[in-house]
């Protein structure tokens, strides 16, 4: 099968100067300024296939956002090369933004005076779509993501969640096969972020629409995506299936129990030997992590309960995001 | 990786047909005139405002004209009329593409108008054309009819003059919009563009004529002027109005002022593909 997103050796550099600090530093950079660049992308290669959910994650400033824009032919790239959808998006952008849908979470592209549906209006004529999918999607969109309420507001009177669904509505009207989602669940609360989770979930399924998403919220991550693609100061340190991963970088596996009564407490130095942390969660329950190479899940369960009268324990992998912070302090896969 | 790895497809055809063109541009101007009835109450207060303009320069002239009947061929009801219509005409034709790019630049919103399969420049004009409707309608209307109450303008040379300043007064509004989306490119690359619009927005009121006819400026100036597109906004539509444009001139008046309409657009079209593949996006 074709790729429908093609990127090989993509680089884009910023050129900006240096600042100096403090007054005699303000002055210094009135006269001579020193011109630094900066790589905020450096020779990035993948491909996507049709009907994919990619997880494009990273650090702040590892050049995620700075991705998504060459993606979708708002920045130029410095150099390497992008096709999607068979188009180069930078040189053909008005005919490549037709077959593609963009969200940035941080942003709306609606129109902030005027009614959420007087924007659909005006989107359905610049995407050139038939009146017949034009009622069809808004009310397919209105049914899963509940618009119906305030298709009559001014976007400036909507809450985040529901401007977000707006947008995520808007961004599909024309049905395109590919879509970008830059933090499309930032700053939601719990419910909102579950809706716009199922709704993409739906349209990929439906649709399969192909869709590439950045995310801080790593639960976006492990809902929607079976591949990540993780990116640290501009280069990809790790592009993969979300569950080798987890098999391959998880290194402990953590126990959380909860102590019978406050005596016990005193007996918690006992199991605490070489390779394992114990980090008290609140008066009595402790969470406890060991290697997962020393140590069997068994080993640790009956050191435990022998040494411990205890009320529950939980047996969990380590954390997507302790695996991933670690590869962001790091800056390797290691 | 050999060379034929690299190989980019081929750029797509122009498919924009006119019809959609038409229809896509025609939805802009839609929405800018719907924007722009989020801020009525802004117009309400615009008519004042105008009126006290026009009033202004009313005592101005009225204490220059005490000693002299006529200044450079105008006489003091052609001036009143110069004033009045040059600003009824501004009610009508001003828009702040400018300062729209500059905020969308600031805002790190330059962005959401990339994102969509439009022009950019096209985008911008057509929005304030709908936006000048609006004017027309809720600013331009209710103050030229106060006015024309209020003081003794004069009627338009003739019906054919009155038709040549309508159609003057519609090519102003593009060669307002063209320079505006012009200057507002600037924003791109120089991201604080404050002090430069400020700038502007003086220079085309002098070089406009809207505030002393051109015929007053000292010579050199009214010489420089001429290679410049400024007097076309408010200047050689007002004359046309008084009828100090006759016969064979109407006609090429019209020309110049399309044929800088023309000029200016290019120049816009230009800066923004200068500007565009820097573009450089704060934020997100």
């Amino acid at each position: 099968m074709h790729p429908i997103i093609e990127v090989q050796d993509l680089t884009k550099e910023f050129r900006t100067f240096r600042r100096r600090e403090g007054v005699w530093g303000a002055l210094q950079n009135l006269f001579v300024r020193e011109r630094i660049t900066i790589r905020a992308v450096d020779r990035v290669s993948f491909s996507i296939q049709p009907g994919e959910i990619v997880g494009y994650i990273g650090a702040n400033g590892a050049g995620k956002s700075t991705t998504v824009k060459m993606l979708t032919g708002i920045l130029v790239p410095t150099s390497g090369r992008i096709v999607a959808s068979g188009y180069v998006p930078y040189r053909d952008r008005r005919h490549y933004t037709k077959h593609i849908g963009v969200v940035f979470g941080q942003r709306t592209q609606l129109w902030w005076d005027i009614a959420v549906v007087e924007s659909f209006k005006l989107l359905k004529e610049i995407y050139e779509v038939s009146d017949a999918d034009y009622r069809e999607r808004l009310g397919v969109f209105s049914e899963i993501l509940g618009l119906k309420n305030y298709f009559n507001t001014p976007v400036r009177k909507l809450s985040l969640g529901e401007r977000m669904r707006c947008d995520l509505a808007a961004s599909l009207l024309h049905n395109p096969p590919l879509l970008f989602l830059d933090e499309p669940t930032i700053g939601l609360d719990v419910v909102a972020k579950d809706r716009i989770r199922e709704f993409l979930k739906e349209v990929n399924r439906l649709e399969r629409t192909t869709v590439l998403l950045t995310t801080h919220d790593l639960s976006d991550i492990e809902e929607l995506c079976k591949r990540i693609i993780i990116i640290d100061r501009g280069k990809v340190l790790f592009d993969g299936d979300l569950r080798e991963m987890k098999a391959r970088l998880a290194k402990y596996n953590q126990v959380k129990f909860f102590l019978k009564d406050r005596s016990q407490v005193a007996a918690l130095a006992r199991i605490t030997t070489n390779g394992i942390s114990c980090e008290r969660l609140d008066d009595l329950t402790y969470l406890m992590r060991f290697d997962r190479e020393h140590y069997s899940n068994a080993d640790i369960i009956r050191n435990i309960v022998t040494t411990l009268e205890v009320s529950d324990i939980l047996v969990e992998e380590e954390p997507i995001e302790d695996i991933v912070k670690r590869i962001y302090l790091s800056g390797e896969v290691a | 990786m050999g060379t034929a790895d690299l190989a980019l497809p081929s750029r797509p055809e122009r498919t924009f047909s006119p019809g959609t063109l038409a229809r896509i541009y025609g939805e802009f101007v839609r929405v800018g005139f719907v924007n722009t009835i989020a801020y009525r109450l802004r117009y309400y207060t615009g008519i004042v405002t105008y009126f006290i303009y026009v009033s202004v320069y009313y005592f101005i002239w009225k204490a220059i004209y005490a000693h002299s009947a006529s200044i450079e061929g105008f006489d003091f009801s052609h001036l009143l009329t110069y004033v009045a219509v040059g600003w009824i005409m501004r009610s009508f034709y001003y828009n702040n593409i400018d300062q729209d790019i500059a905020n969308q630049v600031l805002e790190g919103k330059l962005a959401m108008d990339l994102i969509k399969p439009v022009n950019p420049q096209a985008m911008y004009i057509a929005q304030a054309l709908g936006e000048s409707v609006f004017r027309l309608v809720m600013l331009t209307a209710p103050t030229a009819v106060v006015l024309l109450l209020v003081y003794p303008v004069r009627r338009p040379a003739s019906g054919w003059h009155l038709v040549a300043f309508l159609v003057s007064a519609v090519l102003s509004f593009f060669l307002v919009a063209a320079i505006n989306f012009a200057v507002g490119t600037f924003a791109i690359r120089l991201k604080s563009i404050l002090g430069l619009l400020r700038a502007k927005y003086f220079l085309l009121e002098l070089f406009s004529g809207l505030l002393i006819p051109i015929s007053f400026f000292p010579h050199v100036f009214q010489v420089a002027l001429a290679f410049m597109p400024f007097q076309y906004i408010s200047y050689i539509p007002v004359l046309l109005y008084l009828g100090k444009i006759s016969g064979l001139g109407i006609l090429r008046a019209l020309g110049l002022q399309l044929f800088w309409v023309t000029a200016m657009i290019a120049l816009g079209h230009g800066l923004w593909t200068w500007s565009s593949r820097k573009i450089t996006i704060q934020g997100g």
